[in-house]
């Protein structure tokens, strides 16, 4: 048999059905949202600590003029090499598809990498995996990574025309998808990878390839020692008399996306701690709402002997109850959710989730959070309420304050000129400052996360924006060799839709660092330093001048590098086993994860030896700038190259940068848009809450009102008005928050991906939004409060103890 | 029973100190039926409060069952107030979610002095005493005033206090169901039980042994 104290407790719970919903259903949004994040984090974090390790990435690439078995396997044998493969690469561009028909004639072509595999059933380095179709492909078929058959438009069977910079064709079969972890999606870098055999039709068919031999070193994850091996390998292959051009070494064990996937984590990590502190504010919320209804009853039971520790103890029962509820409710779905979005963040980064055990630790920590926040947050309003005396319960001296008693209520009392209607909710409002904060400050915070969703989206558009806008061209076009400028002005004036075009000379030496030894490489790019293409932002010193013929900019990712560079200094470069120097003449600030830098077109012939009279980079500029006109022009200028035996290496267009650039922020403003809808949720029960414990509270006053001859919707636009009050506090609040936590957000994501803070945004439009949400919110809480003010009579409000 | 020595109560408003009781001196029997009456003000609710212990004397002492109660701190008071003291008041103060029965249990379960298998059948009992056990199982709000009020004192008797204070407790009651209260308070003063009625209603409180009347929170009568 239950005693009497806990049936009271079951009752309590029951009697009330509308607010213990709400409590149960803030605690289990709390539950909800922190089992969310901490399952997809727990099942995230391995994976991307193991995601990229388990393709075997290749410790370091070396790109040769052979890649034959024999050389293979002498590299196999040289002293801390663990393993080899050959892997060599076809550089080339494919035709998508964009309607219904066969061959799409107007397909676009995208940039196309063709891996071509020495055995499939013996992968070694950069492994992947089949998703479908045959495997091995024939002779006369490809493989493309299963990312690329929706950017292609492709499917298994169909088929699919590739081109070299030639302008040669050939028409692979896709027998199948893979799906390779190792590399980014291919509609988040825009380019198709693709597999093909070592018999490829490709290879004769396109030619072009780059002989590639990739090794794992001994060390894999000791940079210092891949090095060291690296350098004996090429000692070794040179030795036998081959080339080898360049030696390719990423930061081991960094997945491509690496940067995306610390900025997802940094915020899954801040919006879980953001989510724990909202539940527990929430949580005291409506712990405080519950026992001020209950101080007469806490009274009664002091009266008839209750002691306090009895009384607190009935009212930590009642909170474990609707902590267990709240659990039984909130957990499954969170989980099921963080399961669901860890999926589909991993979807992003092209990682499948295969095995998902039972979240035993997730689900522990959720249970321990689940139950102990709300008890902890319980504890002291639980301790106070039990703690006051029968005479205080029994004789309302806990009951609101005389109004006038605080500086800002005798403020508020000579405000006599507002509408009294909305002086007695200001007023009403103001009393009860506790609740009143603890309301405001939650949906002041999911306010704030709103809008530093929408501040950080924008700050990125606007710098993407403004990046580009610093570009004032159309067109990028790579050709896979120096050409005469003379052939190519002939060629490309006589384009219809080009309006302007610039020849800049290029090449890709590496930046040489600390103590001299040569580390990643940098794109190093010549133009005239009148020329009107680039107006980028300085950070530091000037941009390029006529009067200094070797004075060179660099961007901040070249002083990421290395950040002893500046303007003034000097940035020596290794190119073709040379060392060359230049003074730096500014720092500019661009969106480009490369480092780069911009130099007098004749420095950069000088220290390539190239010809001054050719160039392999091309900006064009076209008449128009809209999709069609630059689509247009491409298409153009492709025929017009390819007709005059031109080789084109890639062409981009510059709006489809800009899409690709804002493809990387998907999962960012994922997060963002999650954490920021569950936080208004929060914001909104809370809300919800304060107002029908407010009506609770008022009950005698409504009585009076009523009495006095108010009429039931006059009661109800009390309540509105109260509702409003209340959220139009919250919004204020929220403004002074979302700057420094969208300035926060905007300096980590803009140094994650671009190694510089975005510039500091705040938008309008989303303080305009959130209030209009506000207002919304505000009406949407207050219905079911209003409603129930309207229909006390006055009788039942006047007897009400 | 009850002896109170020169106490003092005053409470602090912000108009300034306001003295309900002025250094009264009262003594209550054992198995007395006392009716403390006086107007709206006088300090009758202040005196009853003191004595139940709900509220503590500004000065003076407050002495129920040989036990100082102004000295106790508020736990020891609450359990000392279980056992010896049953308190009514004039708007019942039920508690809504709990039936009839349960009402009565609850200071048992509070106490533990009846044992747990026996808290049924005597509060069954009580309420029979008081004749309403056939609302045992009833939520107040299904009861009327007086058979609330009636239950009330069910639950007064709980724990078998030897002290029965009441406030009012026939405030919201029709006459004739007062008059069967007081008979019930007067059976219980019989029954050995200390009694204090407060109530403002001098007609109704035939059949009490002593009257005191206050005025000013000076006993004047």
């Amino acid at each position: 048999m239950i005693a009497p104290r806990w049936r009271k407790v079951l009752r309590d719970i029951a009697a009330h059905p509308g607010r213990s919903f709400l409590a149960g259903l803030a605690l289990s949004t709390g539950v909800f949202q922190v089992g969310a994040l901490i399952h997809q984090y727990a099942i995230l974090e391995p994976l991307l600590a193991t995601m990229y390790s388990r393709t075997n990435p290749a410790s370091a690439i070396l790109f040769v003029d052979d890649a034959g078995d024999d050389l293979v396997e002498a590299v196999r044998q040289v002293p801390g090499v663990a393993r080899a493969e050959a892997r060599p690469i076809i550089m080339a561009r494919v035709r998508v598809r964009t309607g219904d028909g066969g061959g799409d004639p107007d397909g676009e072509w995208l940039p196309a990498v063709l891996y071509v595999v020495r055995d499939f059933d013996d992968l070694r380095i950069d492994t992947f995996k089949p998703n479908g179709g045959a495997w091995p492909p024939g002779g006369d078929e490809v493989l493309l990574e299963r990312s690329a058959l929706s950017l292609t438009g492709v499917g298994t069977g169909d088929r699919l025309t590739a081109r070299n910079p030639a302008g040669d064709e050939i028409a692979l079969r896709v027998a199948g998808s893979v799906h390779a972890e190792g590399l980014a999606p291919a509609w988040m870098d825009h380019v198709v990878p693709g597999f093909v055999p070592w018999n490829s039709a490709a290879r004769t068919g396109l030619g072009g390839e780059s002989a590639q031999i990739r090794i794992i070193a001994d060390h894999p994850l000791d940079e210092g020692y891949i090095r060291e091996v690296a350098a004996k390998v090429r000692t070794m292959i040179e030795g036998r008399g081959h080339t080898v051009t360049r030696v390719g070494i990423e930061t081991p064990g960094k997945h491509p996306h690496a940067d995306q996937m610390s900025a997802f984590m940094y915020l899954l990590g801040a919006f879980g701690i953001l989510s724990l502190v909202l539940s527990a504010v929430l949580v005291a919320g409506m712990v405080h709402a519950l026992l001020a209804e209950q101080v007469r009853q806490v009274g009664i039971m002091k009266a008839i002997g209750g002691s306090t520790r009895q009384i607190a103890g009935l009212y930590v029962g009642q909170i474990a109850l609707l902590a267990v509820a709240a659990l039984a409710l909130g957990l499954p779905a969170g989980l099921a959710v963080g399961r669901a979005y860890a999926r589909f963040s991993a979807g992003i980064l092209n990682v499948d989730i295969t095995d998902t055990p039972f979240p035993a630790r997730a689900f522990a920590a959720v249970v321990a959070i689940g139950l102990l926040l709300p008890l902890l947050v319980a504890l002291v309003p639980i301790h106070r309420a039990s703690r006051i005396t029968v005479h205080q319960a029994l004789n309302d001296d806990l009951g609101p304050r005389p109004f006038g008693s605080r500086r800002l209520e005798r403020w508020l009392a000579r405000r006599t000129w507002l509408p009294r209607p909305f002086l007695l909710s200001l007023r009403t409002t103001c009393l009860r400052r506790g609740r009143l904060a603890l309301t405001v400050g939650t949906l002041a915070i999911g306010g704030a996360v709103f809008m530093s969703a929408l501040n950080v989206s924008g700050a990125w558009t606007r710098a993407v924006d403004s990046d580009f806008r610093a570009r004032h061209y159309d067109l990028q076009v790579v050709l896979s060799r120096p050409y005469p400028i003379a052939t190519l002005v002939e060629i490309v004036t006589a384009v219809p839709g080009v309006a302007h075009a610039e020849y800049w000379p290029g090449a890709s030496p590496a930046l040489v660092g600390a103590g001299g030894v040569a580390g990643g490489n940098v794109a190093l790019l010549g133009l005239e330093p009148d020329s009107t293409l680039l107006d980028l932002p300085l950070v530091a010193g000037r941009w390029l001048r006529a009067d200094d013929p070797r004075g060179v900019v660099i961007n901040q990712t070249v002083v990421a590098c290395n950040p002893d560079l500046h303007a003034g200094g000097i940035v020596e470069l290794r190119l073709d086993g040379r060392s060359v120097t230049f003074p730096i003449a500014g720092v500019v600030k661009e969106l480009n994860p490369v480092p780069v830098i911009y130099a007098p077109a004749r420095a950069v012939l000088e220290a390539t030896g190239q010809a001054g009279d050719t160039a392999r980079t091309l900006r064009i500029v076209t008449g128009a700038h809209d999709d069609a006109a630059q689509r247009a022009a491409a298409a153009a200028l492709e025929a017009a190259f390819l007709a005059r035996g031109i080789e084109v290496g890639g062409m981009t267009r510059m709006l489809d940068a800009r899409k690709a650039i804002l493809d990387h922020l998907v999962i960012v403003m994922a997060v963002l848009t999650m954490a920021s809808v569950i936080v208004v949720f929060v914001g909104a029960i809370a809300l919800a809450s304060t107002l029908t414990l407010s009506v609770v509270q008022r009950t005698r006053e409504f009585g009076i009102l009523g009495a006095i001859g108010a009429a039931p919707w006059t009661i109800a636009r009390h309540v509105w008005l109260e509702s409003l009050l209340i959220s139009v506090a919250g919004w204020i609040v929220s403004l002074l928050l979302a700057a420094p936590v969208s300035g926060l957000l905007e300096s980590v994501t803009g140094g994650i991906f671009f190694k510089a803070p975005l510039d500091f945004f705040v938008s309008v439009g989303a303080a305009a939004i959130w209030l209009i949400l506000s207002v919304a919110l505000a009406s949407l809480c207050s219905i079911h409060p209003a409603r129930r003010a309207a229909r006390l009579t006055v009788r039942e409000a006047l007897a009400y103890a | 029973m009850i002896m109170l020595r020169n106490v003092t109560r005053t409470y602090q408003t912000p108009a300034g100190g306001f003295a309900a009781l002025k250094g009264l001196d009262l003594d209550v029997p054992a198995g007395e039926f006392a009716a403390v009456v006086g107007r709206s003000g006088s300090g009758k609710s202040t005196l009853l409060n003191l004595m139940a212990g709900i509220d503590r004397p500004s000065s003076g002492s407050v002495v129920v069952g040989g036990r100082a109660i102004h000295d106790l701190g508020n736990d020891r008071l609450a359990a000392w107030r279980g056992r010896t003291v049953g308190i009514v008041f004039q708007f019942f103060q039920l508690l809504p979610t709990l039936t009839a029965a349960e009402n009565v249990m609850l200071p048992m379960d509070f106490c533990g002095a009846v044992p747990t298998r026996d808290r049924r059948r005597r509060a069954i009992d009580l309420l029979a005493r008081v004749e309403v056990a056939d609302q045992a199982d009833k939520l107040p709000a299904t009861l009327s005033g007086g058979q609330q009020q009636r239950v009330a004192i069910a639950r007064a008797l709980a724990n078998d206090p030897p002290v029965i204070l009441a406030d009012e407790p026939t405030g919201n009651l029709d006459s004739a169901t007062s008059a069967a209260i007081f008979r019930l308070f007067g059976d219980l003063s019989r029954d050995g039980k200390t009694v204090v009625v407060v109530t403002h209603e001098r007609e109704a409180v035939s059949g009490v042994v002593r009257t005191v009347t206050l005025a000013d929170g000076c006993v004047v009568s």
